[in-house]
């Protein structure tokens, strides 16, 4: 499966809030979820999802929002 | 499995705090557990400073400061007199998938350890650790266990990785209100929550050898439940998201992975739920955090009479109550407990302020304070990351204080320079309450 194009949430000036969680979707059923960013920094744990039970690794994902 | 913990939000929503108990709870497999589940144990303030031999819930701060700050060694017990240890499971028999575990929140991925007692220990100097740490049961002798990195248990466990050692924990659950609060005094690193316990509870605690561990881990003789095991070396793999104590979601993350080697219980196990984000939870950790914020505050500040860490504002708001201050005292007192890593917001009123009154404290802010000259921020302290309002990436956060009191007096004997509070009589309101009582107010408006 090809890698998921990464979308980043741009950071905004100080005083604009931008949020502070990275969400993921389940190649699988397609639920989204929130991760967090020492998960997404290690490629070799594979991520759960929690509506569907499937484990897939992140570059299966459908789609990541990273903020930050 | 959600239904005991939407027992326990309807019960919230009702401002009612009773214990629960569930005899018959059905497993997530359909099967009905024979091991009753009790949740709600710690969800009032009233109830947990009454197991802890407390008249006031109220005054529970400097009095646990105190008797956590006396500490009382641990008794070690023989297996023979420990409950927890009258049914034994070794091995493969060892069950996690027996335990009425629950899955609590929409997010969580499955049934979770939520009242779980993780002890570890130093491998340099054998001190152990204790802290109530979720574990996502994955099979029958499998669990991810997820150690806070700031955790004393976290740095234990990397401890043994950089010596290429798996990491022995123990996991306990269920006890008296007041271990499980002594459990939760805000330690140095290493030090012992046992004593803690023993203080707390004015007897040493009964601790008795784990079966896979020996004297290196010790666990109370008389818990409900006892998983052990090793938290594997360098193995991870991903827990959550999980329903946390901010009252949101936390994200996924990676975690250890536990193996179990052991389980042992009482013949009548009761399995403990804490309901997570809730004041089941809140309650007992915000409580034991009122008796560490006022043993920081009063050490720089003596005039502090009392300490409030109001469920509401989860772990990130402390009330801190004085009587005559000293010039500064109010603003050191402040800033020595926006040092404390979990507090967020701190707010400072006089001894006629009840901290346990929302509408008294908004009627301070309202009225003590100019906000350029009464309150400061503090950039780049430490704090929890699960504040969603944190940004992206930060490791540290911005934190407030507010110094809500009045002026003194301008010499001994003299009044403030501030108006006198409103007040009638307190015979009017003797005899007001005289014609209310017996009258039925069901009915009344209350907003």
């Amino acid at each position: 499966m090809s890698k998921p194009v990464i979308e980043h949430i741009p950071a905004g000036a100080p005083w604009e809030k931008t949020g502070n969680t990275s969400w993921t979707q389940c190649p699988s059923c397609k639920g989204w979820f929130h991760v967090g960013p020492g998960i997404l920094n290690r490629p070799e744990v594979k991520l759960h999802c929690p509506h569907c039970g499937c484990d897939f690794a992140q570059s299966e994902a459908a789609r990541i929002i990273k903020a930050g | 499995m959600h239904e005991i913990t939407a027992l326990q939000y309807a019960l919230e929503k009702r401002g009612r705090r009773p214990i629960v108990v569930v005899e018959k709870p059905v497993l997530a497999t359909g099967r009905t557990s024979d091991m009753p589940v009790v949740c709600n144990l710690t969800a009032s303030r009233a109830l947990v400073a009454r197991a802890l031999g407390i008249n006031d819930h109220r005054s529970a701060a400097p009095i646990y400061a105190k008797k956590t700050g006396t500490p009382i060694a641990p008794k070690v017990v023989s297996a023979n007199d420990a409950p927890v240890q009258e049914i034994v499971h070794e091995g493969a028999a060892a069950d996690l998938t027996l335990l009425p575990a629950l899955k609590q929140h929409t997010f969580d991925p499955g049934p979770y350890l939520t009242a779980a007692h993780a002890t570890t220990y130093d491998p340099d100097t054998g001190v152990d650790n204790t802290a109530i740490q979720r574990c996502w049961i994955k099979g029958p002798g499998r669990m991810s266990y997820y150690p806070y990195p700031a955790s004393h248990n976290n740095r234990n466990m990397r401890k043994f990785w950089a010596r290429g050692q798996d990491c022995p924990v123990v996991f306990w659950i269920g006890h008296h209100p007041a271990v499980l609060m002594g459990t939760q005094a805000k330690l140095g690193y290493p030090e012992s929550h046992w004593s803690a316990c023993g203080g707390l509870i004015g007897a040493p605690l009964r601790v008795v050898p784990s079966r896979t561990f020996g004297d290196k881990i010790m666990v109370p003789a008389d818990a409900e439940i006892v998983i052990e095991g090793y938290a594997l070396k360098d193995q991870s793999e991903a827990d959550g998201p999980f329903g946390e104590y901010t009252g949101y979601s936390g994200p996924q993350v990676a975690a250890p992975v536990v193996q179990v080697t052991c389980m042992t219980r009482r013949k009548n196990a009761l399995y403990h739920d804490y309901g997570s984000g809730l004041t089941d939870m809140l309650v007992p950790d915000n409580m034991a955090m009122e008796g560490k914020v006022y043993s920081l505050v009063k050490a720089v500040a003596p005039s502090l009479v009392n300490v409030h860490v109001p469920a509401q504002g989860r772990r990130f708001h402390a009330y801190l109550q004085f009587a005559k201050p000293g010039p500064g005292e109010v603003r050191d007192g402040l800033a020595a407990a926006l040092a404390y890593r979990r507090l967020k917001m701190v707010i400072a009123v006089d001894d006629d302020i009840d901290l346990f009154d929302d509408s008294e404290m908004m009627f301070a802010l309202a009225t003590r304070v100019q906000w350029s000259r009464d309150s400061f921020t503090i950039d780049g302290l430490s704090g929890s990351l699960l504040d969603p309002s944190t940004a992206a990436g930060a490791k540290t956060l911005s934190k407030m204080a507010i110094d809500a009191t009045f002026p003194l007096p301008p010499s001994p004997g003299a009044p403030s320079p501030v108006p006198p509070r409103s007040k009638v009589p307190d015979a009017a309101l003797t005899a007001a309450a005289k014609v209310l009582a017996g009258v039925e107010t069901a009915d009344w408006p209350t907003l």
